[in-house]
C-alpha cells in the first residue's frame, strides 16, 4: 500500500495539535496545575504531624480532632499571605464557635520565632502559628509556592488543597465545606446517583 | 516504501516534540537568568565598571533591592573576587512601583522583565595582568500575581581582563597652533 508522506506528516501534526489543545483545555478547567495535581489528596485522611508552636508548645494535628481545620502554609516574605491572614483571623472569630480551627504553619527558613510572632501579631492573627518543617510539607504533597491552604473536615479528611491567594468568598465556601462533611457527602451521593 | 513512510512519521513526530515541550514547560518554577557578561577590560590600579544584566521570566516579578514592605526579601548580589581584586560599590536599579491583584492599594518596589546591576571592580596595582573570574550569587524571591515562590540563589560569574596600562588611546599628532604655508 502506498502511503503519501505528506499525509502522514499532516496526520502527525493534527494529532499533536489536538493533544496540545486538549492539554490547554484541561488546564483551563483547572487553572492551577498544582491544584489539579493535589486533587488526588481530596477525601484522604490528613496525616498527623507534630510541630512546635511559637510559644514552644508541641502541637499535633490530631489535637484538633473533631474540628474542621484550615491549615495555612505561609512565610514572612509572602506578600499574598499577608492579605489573607487578617481574613483568617476574622473567619476564626466567625466560624470558631461552629468548630473551625485555623492553624498557620510558617515555612520561613531564616526568620526567628520572634520575627514570626511580630509578623503574625501585626496582622492580628488570633490562631496558633506553628514553625514548619519540610517533612511536614511533604506529608501534604509538598508546598511549591505560597500561600498554600488545606481544608480538613471534622472527620480528619482533606476537603481541599488550594495554592495561591483566593478571594475571601472562596475561602469561606471551603470553610463551610470543611465544617459540613455530612452535608457534602449527601450532596455527592445525590449527584453520583 | 514502507520504510520511507515510517521514516517520515518519525521525522514528523520529532518535529512536533517542541510543541509539546513548550506546553509542558509553562508551569515550571519562575526563573531569573543572567545574560553572559563576557570579559571586561580593567586597568590595574584603576576602577572599572561591569554591568550585569538579568531577565525575570514573563509573568513574574522579584523584589527590588529596596522593597517597600517589611519582611520582603530584597534582590541582592554577593560576589567573591580573587585576591588583589577588590569589589567596590554594587549599584542596583530603582524598582518599578507596581501594585498587584493581591494588594491593589499597595505599591511594591519590584523588578520585572530585564534589569541591570552595576559592579565596580578595582584590581590592585601589584596584581598580575591576566584574566580573572569573579563569582557570586544573586539572591531573589519571585512572585506572580497570586503566589510567591521560595527565595532562590542564582549563580553569577563574569570575567575581568586586568591590563598593565590603560589601552592606548588614539592620539592625534601634535599640531602647531600656527598654520605654516
Amino acid at each position: 500500500m502506498k502511503r503519501d508522506p505528506v499525509i502522514i506528516l499532516v496526520v502527525a501534526m493534527v494529532v499533536t495539535i489536538m493533544l496540545v489543545f486538549g492539554l490547554q483545555m484541561a488546564r483551563k478547567s483547572s487553572p492551577d496545575p498544582s491544584e489539579a495535581a493535589n486533587k488526588g489528596m481530596q477525601g484522604k485522611a490528613a496525616p498527623d504531624f507534630e510541630l512546635k508552636a511559637l510559644d514552644g508548645k508541641t502541637v499535633h494535628l490530631s489535637d484538633y480532632r473533631g474540628k474542621a481545620v484550615l491549615l495555612n502554609f505561609w512565610a514572612t516574605w509572602c506578600q499574598p499571605c499577608k492579605i489573607e491572614m487578617p481574613w483568617f483571623a476574622e473567619l476564626q472569630k466567625q466560624y470558631g464557635p461552629e468548630g473551625l480551627q485555623i492553624v498557620g504553619i510558617a515555612v520561613d527558613e531564616d526568620a526567628s520565632t520572634q520575627d514570626l510572632a511580630d509578623f503574625a501579631g501585626k496582622l492580628g492573627v488570633n490562631y496558633p502559628i506553628l514553625v514548619g518543617k519540610e517533612s511536614v510539607e511533604d506529608l501534604f504533597g509538598g508546598v511549591q509556592f505560597l500561600p498554600a491552604t488545606l481544608y480538613i473536615n471534622r472527620e480528619g479528611k482533606i476537603v481541599d488543597k488550594v495554592f495561591g491567594l483566593k478571594g475571601r468568598g472562596e475561602i469561606e465556601e471551603s470553610i463551610k465545606k470543611a465544617l459540613e462533611p455530612a452535608r457534602v457527602a449527601q450532596v455527592v451521593n445525590q449527584t453520583g446517583k | 516504501m514502507r520504510y520511507r513512510a515510517a521514516k517520515t512519521s518519525v521525522i514528523a513526530a520529532v518535529l512536533c516534540v517542541p510543541l509539546l515541550a513548550q506546553d509542558f514547560s509553562q508551569h515550571r518554577p519562575p526563573s531569573v537568568k543572567m545574560t553572559d557578561a563576557g570579559v571586561t577590560n580593567v586597568t590595574r590600579g584603576k576602577a572599572g565598571n561591569v554591568t550585569l544584566h538579568f531577565e525575570v521570566e514573563h509573568g513574574y516579578h522579584v523584589n527590588s533591592n529596596t522593597p517597600t514592605a517589611e519582611f520582603l526579601i530584597p534582590t541582592s548580589l554577593k560576589l567573591t573576587a580573587p585576591t588583589d581584586i577588590v569589589i567596590g560599590r554594587i549599584t542596583y536599579p530603582k524598582g518599578q512601583e507596581m501594585s498587584f491583584e493581591f494588594a491593589p492599594d499597595e505599591k511594591l518596589s519590584v523588578y520585572s522583565g530585564g534589569f541591570d546591576i552595576g559592579v565596580v571592580v578595582r584590581p590592585l596595582v601589584g596584581v598580575v595582568a591576566a584574566k580573572y573570574a569573579v563569582r557570586g550569587q544573586l539572591k531573589y524571591q519571585a512572585c506572580d500575581k497570586a503566589a510567591c515562590y521560595p527565595p532562590k540563589q542564582l549563580p553569577v560569574d563574569f570575567g575581568i581582563q586586568v591590563l598593565k596600562n590603560a589601552p592606548a588611546a588614539h592620539k592625534n599628532p601634535a599640531q602647531s597652533p600656527h598654520i605654516h604655508r
